[in-house]
């Protein structure tokens, strides 16, 4: 059963005159973590918002669990919930006044609706200041407000378009909890972020949109497999030449006063013994989504210019 | 896992009670902005005419009161769509654009109620009979829905909050200030007064008049003002159905 089946996929924007997305095509599976990476404008929220039926496609088309996209908008609307990109609570609205109303609106009852909003409350720590108006909440709440709305609605595909940002990193355990709670309940979910290490602790599948394309697509271990190399090694380039690390593999600069080196396991003892002798701090770790994110979207913009 | 789908009319209650009731409970400062405005033209007129023109202004008051709290709408849907984003909320839900408009326009009709209540209290006391009450009630339903209507099919079209402001001002000037609203039609020559005619605003004055017992124009009846207002209503709506932008394209 697929949540989203999108055919060649074009969104062209009057106001900008070129195409924010091009000719995507994507499969999303139901009861998964599908999350899209990309750099700002890359044409993520795009796609967020043209299967979530706020903005129309230009052409080819979109089939979110079952149901066509243009012609049958009201079905789908029935059966999904959202967080906008950058969206706000209303300023003098409690968190409750919030979830607990949005609920009622979707059509819960009232017994219901007291229960489930003071569960997502509690869950996202937002129950302490469940009576005080969002105006004076920190920019994290204001979001999780939001938040909660979305995932309190008994809904079977959520959109949430950059859900965390904005968050300091306990709130951002917080909802990464809730999603994979609301996952485990049999429930799909669409993703966006630029969070690296979110979309590698929920993502089943990812895709990579550079420029209105898709650059890159699978599961975490594909996309690691983009990468030769397994592991990573930072040091600090202090006084070190690139051309001392290149016979180990691939050295790129972090521009943090680091030289990294992808490298592969057998390596490390080397390039290890290789910092110490010069006493330069260094740190090993496995290739992360990070690098290959900044590999492939960094050749794309070079292979561009 | 599906909800059972609320009435249309549920849903904009509830949403009326989300944005107008619940946000005054918690600002209730915010009422007596809304409230004094309306009164400024009225206060205005009466010094000047030394009380003599205060039929027209109490009229032309209601009159500007029910466009300005019409209009509103188009400036909180403008907020809601592009400052807060809290309308992108609603459209991915089963929550239909008209009933969106209906729950803010009962919304903006709550911050209004004070203003509105004193005015209409005062076309009472005003009034020749008590009869006339349900004409009353049937004017400010008529221009309330056809200004809501009219300011949600407007600023869905608009882009940025900015516009949307300076497009409703320009259109409350046009309807509640330009019009024989809080002047007597008569006054106007014949081809301005037949252009005034097509104009709902003049209509709901001169009811109001009526209804305060002042004579009306020969070449009017009560018939053509409803019916104007009447054909006004179900045009915005329909425009508003059909045309107003909810699904950005």
């Amino acid at each position: 059963m697929l949540a989203i089946e999108a055919e060649r996929v074009t969104k062209v924007y009057k106001s900008a005159g070129r195409a924010a997305l091009e000719a995507v095509s994507l499969q999303v599976e139901a009861g998964k973590v599908f999350t899209l990476l990309g750099r700002n404008g890359a044409g993520k929220t795009t796609f967020v918002r043209m299967c979530a039926t706020q903005l129309m496609p230009t052409s080819g088309s979109i089939r979110v669990l079952g149901h066509d996209v243009v012609r049958q908008a009201k079905d789908i609307r029935d059966v999904i919930s959202v967080v906008p990109q950058e969206g706000r609570p209303l300023r003098a609205l409690t968190p409750w006044d919030h979830v607990y109303n949005w609920l009622r609106i979707r059509g819960e009852g009232k017994q219901a609706a007291k229960e489930k909003t003071e569960d997502f409350l509690r869950r996202l720590e937002l129950w302490d200041a469940r009576d005080r108006p969002a105006m004076n909440l920190s920019g994290g709440m204001k979001q999780k407000i939001l938040v909660a709305m979305a995932m309190a609605v008994d809904a079977k595909l959520l959109f949430l378009d950059e859900p965390t940002i904005g968050l300091d990193p306990v709130s951002r355990r917080q909802v990464w909890s809730a999603i994979k709670d609301w996952k485990a309940r049999g429930g799909s979910i669409l993703l966006t972020t630029h969070y690296m290490d979110e979309a590698e602790v929920l993502s089943d599948y990812i895709v990579i949109i550079e420029k209105g394309a898709v650059i890159a697509q699978g599961t975490i271990q594909d996309l690691r497999r983009v990468i030769p190399q397994n592991t990573r090694i930072d040091i600090s380039k202090d006084g070190l030449d690139r051309e001392a690390l290149e016979p180990y593999g691939s050295v790129v600069d972090t521009g943090a006063g680091m030289l990294r080196v992808f490298t592969f396991e057998s390596a490390v003892r080397d390039l290890s013994e290789l910092a110490l002798k010069r006493n330069l701090p260094f740190t090993v770790s496995p290739v992360t989504l990070d690098d290959v994110f900044v590999h492939l979207v960094g050749s794309i913009s070079e292979e561009r210019k | 896992m599906m909800l059972p789908q609320l009435l249309p009319v549920q849903q904009a209650f509830l949403i009326a009670y989300l944005t107008g009731i619940l946000w005054l409970r918690r600002n209730p400062v915010s009422l007596v902005f809304t409230a004094i405005s309306p009164f400024s033209f009225l206060f205005v007129l009466f010094v000047v005419s030394n009380g003599q023109h205060v039929h027209f202004a109490v009229a032309g008051s209601l009159v500007m009161a029910l466009v300005g709290y019409g209009l509103a709408l188009g400036q909180d849907i403008s907020f809601y769509k592009t400052e807060y984003k809290i309308q992108d909320v609603f459209v991915a839900s089963p929550v239909s654009p008209l009933t969106y408009m209906m729950g803010l326009a009962l919304s903006e009709l709550m911050f209004g109620l004070p203003a509105l209540t004193v005015l209409a209290v005062l076309v009472v006391y005003f009034g020749a009979s008590i009869v006339a009450v349900p004409l009353l009630v049937a004017t400010i339903l008529l221009l309330w829905g056809s200004m809501s209507a009219m300011g949600f099919f407007l600023s869905s079209h608009m882009l940025h909050m900015r516009n949307a402001t300076q497009v409703i001002s320009f259109v409350n000037v046009i309807l509640a200030v330009l019009p024989p609203v809080f002047y007597s039609v008569a006054t106007l020559p014949d081809t301005l007064r037949y252009l005034s005619y097509a104009v709902p605003t003049t209509h709901a004055s001169i009811l109001l008049q009526y209804v305060m017992g002042l004579p009306t124009p020969a070449d009017w009846s009560l018939a053509l003002g409803l019916g104007v207002q009447a054909a006004y209503l179900v045009g915005f709506v329909a425009l508003a159905k059909t045309k107003a932008i909810w699904r950005e394209t």
